[in-house]
């Protein structure tokens, strides 16, 4: 199950956080989205020669903490989408799969003419798309 | 679990050191330092003081390359209960400071010394330090042969040499004892415990099991030993050992102790080297070390104790080891695996210490947000320790946190770059304060860490910590915070602000946001100007002049645009406008706000101001500048809710640049309903020494004059210099609209008053002619009324401007020509506020003609009129009804011309109107009458308010003296009667010729208006007077050829001046009937060339009004003389005496006529004759003449 999706814009600035828990725990999920940052730093500055393609935007797990597993993704534009997740065991297909769609909402958001880049996400079109994509997402690695 | 702990911690003595009688802490830890660098001891050095008193165990001892190590822990620690387990833990030796002046009986400290060292129960050596003892104190046997060193007072150098000296004898001796344990625990039966064991009484079964493991743990303990004895070899040896029998014992935490213990050694055979290889043994060595640790956690006294500290630490040791950036990836996870065992143990203590070493970690790796956010877990269990000092340890730990959240306080970022970068370059600090502003978008943690940071520091007793954070809080996330909120962190800020003594400064700023509004301009009496050296008109190009903003030339200076230059002047008070906001729910008091000059040269004056909630203010901050040289103000100095803290406009600026971004929550100007403001720039600003002050005062009151149109008034403006310099150079020009009004303006007074000193006072006076009103203006003056229209036109802007440039002198008084740049010069602008009133105004004006015929025979019958050849003498009439029309009726006025000019009066005032000839500048020609250019209306017109009046110009005086040909044209020919034209006139030049003309007549004709005492002026109507005369302008200029004259010989004379005349007129002759009248018949030639003439006088009587003209008139008698025929020359006059006899009395008319021979081409031109042979006749006007019955 997805708790968390963070879109976070090329100078770390937060874009669009959105928790999909019932619990209380934003600070802990936007801790969590804060401290993976590091992780994408430290991958963006240190490719790894032997990563297969260049042009992966799926940076992979970026780290477990506690009950969480975070997964990053890097569009061109070094806009971070960043996904918490409960599911322990997931296959990085599924989460590239999520991401390419939720990149794809993404573009379609900040496409808006209305939107200003740089600024907070607040469409709610995207908020729903979003959650459409979220929802089947924990069905499809559960089943 | 210790903090700092790393592989090497293995092979570490650890040595208390601890403060003996009065130490001071300062003192203590000044002594301690020198200590502190000892903490690596060669063995090499150590030699002279080591006696091989047995065959030492350590065989291996590398005594050239190897060396103790200490690890000595300030005021000493409580025995660890895993001593045994690791010897290293425990306290070997003990050192005692002791600062002898402040121990003056050394037997006590010695004392002291002993029972502090009881505490130590594993310590092998102790030596109690006493430095600076006294004289009596060294002298003193009696602590002889104990363990108190004294260091006799010395040179810092020599103390620490004896310290070095000192240390090498405590490693020598530490060795030493290590030997000796080591002998006695390799045959003794000591048993090592750990508090793993099960600590009731051992079961039988449990004691065989001690026995059995007893061995491996001996060996592990000897390891260590070795290990802190210096020799890698030994340890490794006898750790191989034990791992053999504690593996066969599944002792596996003494195992995995072992295991430590042999990485430690083989890294200290390495000597430090790291290769990839051995890296690889260290990992796989350790994660059997962290597998055996887990393994050796025993579920019946989980609750008790727990090896999972161990496990933890060394999964810390082993990151430690690899902390390096490629190995990124597995030291995370190692920290991520440590963190997550970190919330199953049982002491906060353990919790707090892996925490912080994780934070630690976490930060050598480079990822800050991670160290942030295990630094805020640690700043949580301190927080929940309740203790003040944990108070003041969690603050500490969340300000290192603020960086990474980007929250930090200004003071922790360092002012000396910020101000360095305030003028250099704009656009690179806003770039990097933008990416700040971009961070600072996590809002909700940043708040946590802020209010926590509150919170820690309310508890600490750190009232400026405290007000800090709430000041940060408060500013930055003021759209965040409810208002109750808001109240709080207020109340958070006056109460930290009462615990802070008065003065006190923060540099965080809170409340208001300031920005910089702008820099008011001089006013235009103030103006500065650049002086140009170089130029006689210093002034020019210097200033902006004129209305224009924008000018293309100056377009080529790039700085122009944005980055304006202002200049003060020293002494004299400057003004800036900053606008202030308060977005917040509660009312700011600001106590006193001024600017901050980081260059000192300005007194800044302060200002209080109190703002309401979510309300903005601009207020005006003033102040005097002291120096000259650059002035810098990057912001204000506020003193608000108890703290004075500084402003910086640019910080506020780039705010508000990411508001527009939408970078940043709010713009807090924009929520206040504040104007948007465009970006201003902070100009650079120079000051200048001081300059002198010219201030204009218009006698009267510097109100507007309000003047009539066309009314002509001086204006008496007085200059003071007001400043501290002479005025040595000044010019006066005009600038504005309807310069053309000022008349003269006295420049010369002015100049001649230079240099104008201190003080000095100059007046000088100004002619100013008010304009005439506009078609339009006049119309919404009728329809606004008077005082409407004088608004209007005091605001539009119509009046000229007085500018007058001045300047000090070229180099200051006592001060050498260093500066290549003059002081600027000034420029004072006086507006002549001219209102001008409708006044008298025009109606039309028309040419009239008249033909009265001169009259002989009542005052002076029969006396003939001398007729002059261009003007007619009026000035003798006696009739007053007359005046005004300015007709002699003696002379009579036959063709006379007249202006007449309607004037109407629409004001409220009488005005006096009259007409004056002004003739100065007609061609004077010899025969001119001396009086020509008298004025000729005395009598005012007086024209009541609402009332019309007509006022009467005679035309006659312009006629031209000679009839010429220059008027003509130069191509005429003349021989035709009046009434034909000669079409070879070039009719342009008529044209131009005419035009010449009227134009010189009518300038001389001035309608002069008086009104009240002291209100008088002209009327401006030469396009009326041109547009009347238009017509019939040939007439009126020129004169006839011929005029013709008649006299009474009698009394005649040949002289031909106006006085004769006059004298004649007064005689009071007449004619009577019956009796011989001799008469004279003057012809004048008025042109250049003598004129051959037939002249003919008849005499008729009158029975009609005009008889001569007309053949319907009645005539009873007439008589003609013919014939007579003549040469006029040039310009001249010639007389012909006749008689007439008149037979009865009454009234007769005479008239002279003259056929013109040969008439030249300009005769024939005034003529209108086109005919060539046409002849020219000539007739001159009539003269009655009354003759009376008798004498």
């Amino acid at each position: 199950m997805i708790v968390c999706l963070a879109v976070v814009g090329h100078e770390n600035n937060p874009l669009y956080i959105q928790s999909f828990t019932e619990s209380d725990d934003a600070l802990k999920l936007h801790h969590i989205v804060h401290c993976s940052l590091d992780v994408i730093d430290e991958r963006v500055n240190n490719p790894k020669k032997s990563s297969p393609a260049i042009n992966e935007a799926f940076l992979g797990l970026l780290y477990p903490t506690e009950n969480y597993k975070v997964y990053g993704y890097l569009t061109n534009t070094k806009v971070k989408f960043i996904l918490v997740t409960t599911d322990l065991d997931i296959r990085d297909a599924d989460v590239r799969n999520f991401f390419r769609k939720f990149h794809a909402a993404y573009v379609d958001a900040v496409s808006n003419p209305f939107h200003i880049p740089g600024k907070k996400i607040t469409s709610r079109t995207f908020g729903e798309r979003v959650s459409s994509i979220v929802k089947p997402f924990g069905l499809n690695s559960a089943s | 679990m210790e903090p700092d702990a790393s592989i090497e911690t293995s092979s570490m003595i650890r040595v208390a050191v601890i403060p003996i009688s009065d130490v001071t802490p300062l003192l203590f830890r000044e002594y301690a330092a020198m200590l502190l660098r000892h903490h690596t001891v060669s063995l090499n050095s150590i030699s002279s003081f080591y006696t091989e008193h047995q065959k030492s165990p350590f065989a291996h001892q590398p005594w050239e390359s190897g060396s103790l190590r200490f690890k000595f822990i300030l005021g000493g620690s409580p025995p660890s209960p895993w001593e045994d387990f690791q010897s290293n833990r425990k306290i070997l030796a003990v050192i005692g400071i002791c600062h002898c002046p402040s121990a003056p009986d050394l037997r006590s400290v010695v004392d002291q010394f002993t029972a502090a060292c009881k505490t130590y129960s594993s310590s092998l050596v102790q030596r109690c330090f006493a430095f600076c003892p006294g004289d009596s104190q060294l002298e003193d046997g009696s602590v002889k042969g104990s363990n108190l060193i004294l260091f006799p007072p010395a040179d810092r150098q020599t103390q620490e040499f004896h310290m070095q000296t000192m240390v090498q004898d405590i490693a020598a001796s530490l060795l030493m004892e290590f030997e000796k344990w080591v002998l006695q625990a390799e045959s003794g039966g000591t048993v090592f415990k750990t508090p793993l064991d099960s600590q009731a009484s051992l079961s039988s079964e449990e004691v065989i099991k001690a026995k059995k493991r007893r061995l491996g743990r001996a060996q592990k303990t000897i390891g260590d030993y070795c290990l802190l004895a210096g020799s890698p070899v030994d340890a490794n040896a006898h750790y191989s050992t034990s791992l053999e029998l504690t593996r066969l014992t599944a002792d596996f935490f003494w195992y995995a102790g072992a295991m430590e213990g042999s990485v430690c050694a083989l890294l200290m055979d390495r000597m430090g080297q790291k290769d990839p290889v051995l890296e690889d043994e260290v990992k796989y060595r350790y994660n059997s070390v962290i597998l055996h640790y887990r393994k050796s956690f025993i579920q019946d006294n989980a609750q008790r104790v727990s090896p999972l500290s161990f496990e933890l630490e060394a999964t810390l040791k082993l990151a430690r080891f690899l902390c390096r950036r490629e190995l990124a990836n597995d030291v995370v996870e190692l920290l991520t695996a440590t963190a997550d065992g970190a919330t199953s143990l049982i002491d906060a203590s353990d919790k707090l210490v892996v925490y912080v070493e994780i934070a630690r970690l976490f930060g050598e790796l480079g990822y800050h947000r991670k160290a942030a956010f295990f630094s805020r877990q640690v700043a949580q269990l301190y927080l929940q320790q309740d203790k003040k000092f944990a108070a003041i340890s969690a603050m500490q730990v969340l300000a290192m946190t603020t960086k990474a959240y980007r929250v930090q306080s200004r003071a922790s970022i360092g002012p000396s770059n910020d101000a360095g970068q305030t003028h250099a370059d704009g656009g690179k600090v806003h770039h990097h304060s933008i990416v700040s502003l971009f961070e600072s978008q996590w809002s909700t943690l940043q708040m946590v860490v802020l209010r926590e940071i509150l919170l820690s520091a309310v508890r600490a007793g750190d009232p400026l910590a405290a007000w800090s954070a709430a000041a940060r809080l408060l500013r930055s996330y003021y759209p965040l915070i409810t208002p109750a909120g808001q109240n709080g962190l207020f109340n958070a800020l006056v109460n930290s602000a009462e615990k802070l003594p008065l003065g006190t400064r923060c540099s965080d700023p809170a409340l208001p946001f300031v920005r910089l509004h702008s820099f008011p301009l001089h006013s235009s009496q103030m103006d500065i100007v650049k002086r140009n050296p170089a130029r006689e008109d210093w002034w020019a190009g210097a200033a902006p002049s004129g209305p224009f903003i924008y000018t293309p030339f100056s377009k080529g200076e790039p700085n122009n645009s944005n980055k304006q230059e202002l200049t003060w002047v020293v002494g004299e008070p400057v003004q800036v406008l900053v606008e202030l906001a308060n977005p917040c729910g509660f009312e700011v008091m600001v106590e006193s706000i001024y600017l901050s000059v980081h260059s000192g040269n300005l007194d800044a004056f302060p200002v209080s101001v109190s703002l309401p909630p979510n309300s903005s203010k601009v207020i005006t901050l003033s102040g005097i500048p002291t120096k000259e040289g650059l002035v810098l103000v990057p912001g204000c100095i506020v003193h608000c809710f108890g703290v004075i803290t500084e402003h910086f406009f640019k910080e506020v600026d780039s705010l508000l640049i990411g508001a527009t971004q939408g970078l940043v929550l709010s713009d807090p100007f924009r929520s206040c309903g504040a104007a948007k403001l465009k970006h201003a720039h902070l100009p650079s600003i120079t000051v200048v020494p001081p300059l002198p002050l010219l201030v204009s005062h218009i006698a009267g009151g510097d109100g507007s004059v309000m003047l009539y149109e066309g009314e002509i008034r001086d204006v008496w403006i007085s200059l003071a210099n007001a400043g501290t310099v002479p005025v040595e150079q000044a010019h006066i020009s005009l600038s504005g609209k309807n310069q053309d009004s000022v008349v003269t303006v006295a420049s010369e007074t002015l100049r001649s008053a230079l240099p104008l000193k201190p003080g000095a006072e100059v007046t000088i006076r100004v002619t100013l002619k008010a304009w005439q009103l506009s078609k339009t203006d006049s119309d919404a003056a009728a329809s606004k009324g008077m005082p409407g229209s004088s608004v209007r036109q005091a605001k539009d802007g119509s009046s000229p401007l007085l500018l007058i440039h001045y300047a000090g002198p070229l180099t200051t008084p006592g001060e050498p020509e260093t500066v290549s740049a003059p002081p600027p010069g000034r420029r004072l602008v006086i507006p002549l506020n001219i209102c001008v009133l409708q006044g008298l105004s025009f109606v039309k004006a028309r040419l009239l003609s008249m033909e009265i015929p001169a009259r002989i025979g009542e005052a002076c019958s029969m006396q003939a009129q001398l007729e002059r050849g261009n003007t007619e003498q009026v000035n003798s009439s006696e009739r007053q009804a007359d005046r005004l029309v300015k007709i002699d009726p003696n002379r009579g006025s036959w063709g006379l011309r007249l202006l007449e000019l309607e004037l109407y009066n629409p004001t409220d005032v009488v005005f006096e109107a009259g007409v004056s000839l002004d003739m100065e500048n007609t061609n004077n020609q010899e025969n001119l009458s001396d009086n020509i250019s008298a004025e000729y209306g005395e009598p005012k017109t007086r024209i009541d308010r609402d009332y019309t009046a007509r006022v009467l110009i005679p035309l006659e005086n312009f006629k031209l003296p000679v009839l010429d040909g220059s008027f003509l044209g130069n191509s005429s020919q003349n021989n035709g009667t009046s009434g034909s034209r000669n079409n070879s006139f070039s009719e342009k030049n008529i044209k131009a010729e005419l035009n010449a003309s009227i134009k010189n007549l009518i300038s001389k004709i001035k309608v002069r208006w008086q009104s009240g005492r002291n209100s008088s002026g002209e009327l401006d109507i030469k396009d009326a007077i041109q547009a009347a005369l238009q017509a019939s302008v040939m007439d009126v200029l020129l004169p006839d050829p011929l005029t013709f004259g008649f006299r009474l010989a009698k009394t005649s004379s040949d002289d031909i001046n106006v006085d004769s005349d006059v004298t004649s007129c007064e005689s009071g002759d007449s004619i009577i009937a019956h009796e011989m009248t001799a008469m004279e018949v003057l012809v004048r030639n008025n042109t250049k060339e003598a004129i051959r003439i037939n002249l003919s006088i008849a005499c008729k009587d009158v029975a009609g009004e005009n008889c001569m003209e007309g053949d319907k008139a009645t005539v009873l008698w007439e008589g003609v003389l013919r014939g007579i025929s003549m040469e006029v020359p040039p310009l001249e006059e010639v007389k012909h005496a006749f008689s007439l006899y008149f037979l009865i009395p009454g009234e007769y008319t005479m008239l002279a006529a003259a056929m013109i021979y040969d008439a030249n081409e300009v005769l024939r031109a005034r003529a209108r004759s086109d005919a060539l042979d046409e002849p020219i006749f000539c007739r001159g006007p009539p003269y009655h003449v009354r003759v009376s019955g008798t004498r």
